[in-house]
C-alpha cells in the first residue's frame, strides 16, 4: 500500500525543550491510525508540525511522496491535509450551512470565488455530509449556538467537505457524552478507507472501537507501534503510563 | 412564508425603498441647497458602506479611511483646480493655480512645470479624466501595498486600527507640509466644475445630485453582490476564525487585502464625488475625527449591514444639519451622538439594522404562533 503521510525524524525545539524529538512513522493510504501518549507527550505538537501551525526545526513531512515540511498552513491544506482542533473550531457567526459551504475549498483563489452559488457536484457532496453527520435539523442555526457535540460533528463534516485526503483529529470526543462519542466513532469508521485518518484520543473505549494500528508517543518520541492488542500488553507502554494510572 | 424568506424579502424591500427614495428625492425636494447637502450626505453614506465592508464583513477596523477619501478628493480637486477661472488668470498660456503664485520661488517662471518645487506633479492633471481616474487608482494602489504588508504579517485587531490611524495622521501632515503644491492648511478651493462633454456640473444642479445618487445606488448593489459571492462568504469566515479558514486551504491575507482594497477604492470614489458636490478639498478630510465619525455612523446604522451603515451615515448627518441651525443644539448634538455611540456599542452591536431585523423576526414569530393556534383550533373539524 502507498504511504499517505510520512513523518521522518521530525523535531521541534522550543528554546531547548524538544516537544517532538525525532518522531518517525508512516501512515498508509486509507489507514486509520490512533496516536496515544500521556499528557504532554507531544501529540498535539506533532499535528501542529504536520499541518504547518508550528515550523519544525528538523526532519521531514511527506504527503503522498511530496515534501510539505514547513509549508504555509493554507498550502498544506491545499495539498490535502485537513485538521480538527482539540477545541472545536468552526465559524461561530455563520450558519451551519454556510460553514459547510466555506469548506468547499477546492478553488481557494479570491477572483475565482467572485460568483454566486456553487456547482451541483459540490452541493450534492454537502448533502452527503449533512446526512452522514446528522446536521439536517440545525442547518440554519448559527454555529456558535450548537451543542458541543454538534459543533464537533460540524467540524468533522467540514473536513469531509474539504475532501482532505489526510485528516488529523485531535481528541474528537473530548467533552462528549457516551452517546455522542458512539456517534462520533460511527462517523469516523464510515470515513475509513476513503480518507487517511490520524486520531489522537484518550478515551480508551473509543480507541478500542476504532483502532487498528496504534502509535504510542512518549516525551516527543515514538515509544511503540503496532496492533492495539499487542500495544496494550507492551511493558514499555505500561511503564510510560504508570504516572497516569496505566492505559485506561 | 418562512422566517428566512421573510428576512430576504424584507431585505430587498429596504434596498428598493432606499433606491426609490434616493432617486426620487429631487421630485419632492426643490430646495437646491438642501439637495446639494443631501448629495454630500449620500457621499458619507458611501463611506458608511466602505466601513461596513471592511469592519463588518472582514472584521478589519480601519480608523484611517479618511486617508483614501482624502486622496481621492485631492486627486480630482487638482484637476478641477486647473479648470477654475482662478487658474487661468495668472498670465500664462496654461493654467496655474493661484496659490502657487503666492508660494512661487523668486524669479520662477509662471508655468506649471516649474513655478514651485514639485509643481510639475500637477502637469498630468490638466486632463480632467486623469484626476478622476487617479481618485480611485491612487487609493487602490496605496491600499494594496499597505494591506499586503499588514495582512501578510498577520497583523490584526486593534493593531490594524492603530497603524491606519497613524498613517492618516502622517499623510495629513505631509499634505499640510507640502504647501507649495497643496496649499497646505487651506486646501484646494475655488475649484472649477466637473465638465463632461461640454456639460458643466454646477454642484447645485439636479444632474449633479444624480451623479452622486446613482453612484451610491451602484456602489450599494455592487458591494451587496460582492458580499453575497462565495468570496464574500469566505471573507466572513476569515473574520470568525482565520485559522480555520487557513486549514481549509484559503490564503486569508489574500481575502483581507482584496476587500480592504475595494473598501479603499470606494472611499476614494466617495472623495471624488464629495469634491464635485462641495467644490473644495482640505486636509480636514484626513482629520482623525472625520475617520472616527465614519466608524460611528457605521456602528449606529449597523456595521454588518451595508445599507444599515449607509442609512446610519445619512440619518446622523441630516439630523445634525437640521439640529445645528440652533447654536445650543449644536453643542448638545455632539454629546447626543457620543451617548448614542456608546449605547450602540454596549447594547446594540448590530445597530439600527439589527433592530430592524429583530423587529421582523418578532413579527414572524407572533404570526407563526398565531398560525399554530388557528391550526390547532381547526383540527377537530378535519
Ligand atoms: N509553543 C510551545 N512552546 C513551548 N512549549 C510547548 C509549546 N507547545 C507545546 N509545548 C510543550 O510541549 C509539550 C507537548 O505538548 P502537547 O500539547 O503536544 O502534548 P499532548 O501530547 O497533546 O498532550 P495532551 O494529551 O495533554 O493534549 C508540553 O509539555 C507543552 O507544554
Ligand atoms: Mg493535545
Amino acid at each position: 500500500m502507498a504511504a499517505a503521510l510520512t513523518i521522518d525524524g521530525l523535531e521541534v525545539d522550543f528554546g531547548g525543550f524538544k516537544a517532538v524529538d525525532g518522531m518517525t512513522t508512516v501512515i498508509d493510504e486509507g489507514e486509520l491510525r490512533v496516536v496515544l501518549g500521556p499528557n504532554g507527550a507531544g501529540k498535539t505538537t506533532l499535528m501542529d508540525l504536520v499541518s504547518g501551525k508550528t515550523p519544525s526545526t528538523a526532519g521531514e513531512v511527506r504527503l503522498f511522496g511530496k515534501e510539505i515540511t514547513n509549508w504555509p498552513e493554507h498550502q498544506i491544506a491545499r495539498a490535502g491535509v485537513g485538521r480538527k482542533f482539540q477545541i472545536p473550531s468552526v465559524f461561530r457567526d455563520l450558519t451551519v450551512r454556510d460553514n459547510l459551504n466555506v469548506a468547499v475549498s477546492h478553488e481557494p483563489r479570491v477572483f475565482r470565488n467572485l460568483r454566486l452559488g456553487m456547482a451541483a457536484a459540490d452541493r450534492s457532496r454537502i448533502d452527503e455530509v449533512i446526512a452522514l453527520t446528522g446536521l439536517e435539523p440545525v442547518l440554519d442555526t448559527i454555529a456558535g449556538d450548537l451543542s458541543h457535540g454538534q459543533m464537533q460533528w460540524l467540524e468533522l463534516g467540514m473536513l469531509i467537505t474539504q475532501q482532505a485526503r489526510v485528516i488529523l483529529l485531535d481528541e474528537p470526543t473530548a467533552g462528549m457524552t457516551q452517546a455522542e462519542t458512539a456517534k462520533t466513532a460511527d462517523i469516523i469508521l464510515r470515513l475509513k478507507g476513503a480518507h487517511t485518518i490520524l486520531v489522537v484520543e484518550h478515551d480508551m473505549a473509543f480507541v478500542r472501537k476504532i483502532a487498528e494500528r496504534v502509535t504510542v508517543m512518549h516525551m516527543g518520541k515514538l515509544l511503540a507501534e503496532g496492533p492495539m492488542a499487542r500495544i496494550e500488553q507492551d511493558p514499555a507502554v505500561r511503564e510510560a503510563y504508570l504516572g497516569s494510572g496505566g492505559v485506561h | 412564508m418562512t422566517r428566512t424568506k421573510l428576512f430576504k424579502y424584507g431585505d430587498w424591500g429596504i434596498y428598493i425603498l432606499f433606491i426609490v427614495i434616493v432617486l426620487g428625492l429631487p421630485l419632492v425636494m426643490t430646495d437646491v441647497f438642501w439637495l446639494n447637502r443631501i448629495a454630500k450626505y449620500l457621499v458619507y453614506g458611501m463611506l458608511g458602506i466602505a466601513i461596513a465592508l471592511s469592519w463588518g464583513y472582514a472584521g478589519i477596523l480601519n480608523l484611517g479611511q479618511g486617508l483614501f477619501f482624502g486622496l481621492g478628493a485631492y486627486m480630482v480637486a487638482m484637476s478641477l483646480k486647473l479648470q477654475s477661472y482662478t487658474s487661468l488668470q495668472q498670465g500664462s498660456d496654461t493654467p496655474v493655480p493661484d496659490f502657487m503664485l503666492w508660494n512661487a520661488e523668486p524669479g520662477a517662471p509662471t508655468e506649471l512645470c516649474c513655478i514651485t518645487s514639485g509643481s510639475w506633479l500637477w502637469l498630468p492633471f490638466q486632463a480632467q479624466w486623469f484626476g478622476m481616474v487617479m481618485a480611485i487608482v491612487l487609493p487602490v494602489i496605496l491600499a494594496l501595498v499597505l494591506s499586503s504588508a499588514i495582512f501578510r504579517l498577520r497583523v490584526s485587531g486593534v493593531y490594524v486600527a492603530i497603524i491606519t490611524l497613524a498613517l492618516v495622521l502622517l499623510v495629513r501632515l505631509l499634505i499640510i507640509d507640502a504647501q507649495p503644491i497643496t496649499n497646505g492648511f487651506n486646501g484646494l478651493t475655488d475649484l472649477g466644475w466637473l465638465t463632461i462633454g461640454g456639460f458643466e456640473f454646477d454642484p447645485y444642479l439636479v444632474s449633479t445630485y444624480y451623479i452622486v445618487a446613482v453612484s451610491i445606488c451602484v456602489v450599494l448593489l455592487a458591494t451587496r453582490w460582492l458580499v453575497s459571492t462565495r468570496a464574500g462568504l469566505i471573507l466572513q469566515s476569515t473574520r470568525d476564525d482565520p485559522n480555520r479558514s487557513r486549514y481549509l486551504g484559503y490564503d486569508v491575507a489574500a481575502y483581507q487585502v482584496f476587500f480592504f482594497t475595494v473598501s479603499a477604492g470606494i472611499a476614494g470614489f466617495a472623495g471624488m464625488l464629495y469634491v464635485i458636490a462641495a467644490e473644495f478639498a482640505s486636509p480636514s478630510f484626513l482629520d482623525i475625527t472625520f475617520s472616527i465619525s465614519m466608524v460611528v455612523w457605521a456602528a449606529v446604522g449597523g456595521r454588518s449591514s451595508l445599507i444599515g451603515a449607509a442609512i446610519g451615515a445619512i440619518l446622523i448627518n441630516t439630523i445634525e444639519a437640521t439640529a445645528s441651525e440652533t447654536e445650543m443644539f449644536r453643542e448638545a448634538w455632539k454629546l447626543i451622538i457620543g451617548v448614542i455611540f456608546v449605547a450602540v456599542v454596549l447594547y446594540m452591536p448590530r445597530g439600527l439594522a439589527g433592530l430592524a431585523r429583530d423587529a421582523v423576526g418578532l413579527f414572524a414569530q407572533t404570526r407563526d404562533s398565531g398560525k399554530t393556534r388557528t391550526a390547532r383550533s381547526g383540527a377537530p373539524a378535519e
